[in-house]
């Protein structure tokens, strides 16, 4: 969905398992998404806006590079 | 299965069910006139609304059963806005294909009834890509 939604990359997964093991609804409550939109986003599917990334890492303490990575070259 | 995506089902199932009566009507027992037409297919449009209400009511009560949890829509959020959106997009562009189709036919010749039937095939076409939309970028992204 998001531009360049193949090249950005996230840690969802991962920081929910070390947050522990915070459910998919809890998380989209936190952030004030859809347990669908964080579904997306885990699985790759969506790119969310920059207001809702910050809202992501937010929700796990940490900062907004070490949830999402762009991978995609820069000209 | 989320509610979104239960709603896009049944306006897709409603949609062609519909367009199928009136493409079944329109050669089976072709209109007299115009006015005759014109009130044929406002009928169908009506009935498209009522049937995708009770249908939407029903499927809600039978999934929510079959899940064991109630299904409930879900507050929009900018992924459902831009879905929405990019779906709008592709109904609205074949809309605009059907009053170019409406304007080719009557240009061609055809008569007022024929491009009623076409402007009616247009918009639901466009009813039906936007629900077809919908559940494509929910599914695959």
């Amino acid at each position: 969905m998001g531009k360049g939604s193949a090249k950005i990359e996230n840690t969802i997964r991962t920081l929910r398992f070390h947050a522990g093991e915070i459910t998919q609804a809890a998380l989209a409550e936190k952030v004030g998404v859809t347990r669908q939109t964080i579904v997306a986003m885990e699985q790759g599917r969506y790119s969310p806006s920059l207001e809702v990334a910050f809202r992501v890492a937010r929700a796990f303490g940490a900062p907004l590079e070490q949830v999402f990575q762009y991978r995609g070259e820069i000209e | 299965m989320t509610y979104k995506e239960l709603n896009a089902s049944v306006m897709i199932l409603c949609g062609v069910g519909v367009a199928a009566w009136v493409g079944w009507q329109a050669v089976a027992v072709p209109a007299l006139d115009l006015e005759s037409v014109a009130w044929r297919l406002l009928y169908a449009i009506g009935l498209n609304i009522i049937i995708n209400i009770v249908l939407m009511v029903l499927a809600t009560i039978v999934v929510s059963i079959a899940q064991r949890d109630e299904l409930k829509d879900e507050r929009a959020d900018e992924r459902d806005r831009a879905i929405s959106d990019k779906s709008m997009r592709n109904g609205y562009f074949a809309v605009s294909i059907g009053g170019l189709a409406v304007i080719v036919a009557l240009a061609m010749g055809q008569g007022p009834d024929v491009a009623a039937y076409v402007l009616f095939a247009a918009l639901m076409i466009g009813g039906l890509i936007d629900p077809v939309s919908r559940l494509v970028y929910y599914r695959i992204g």
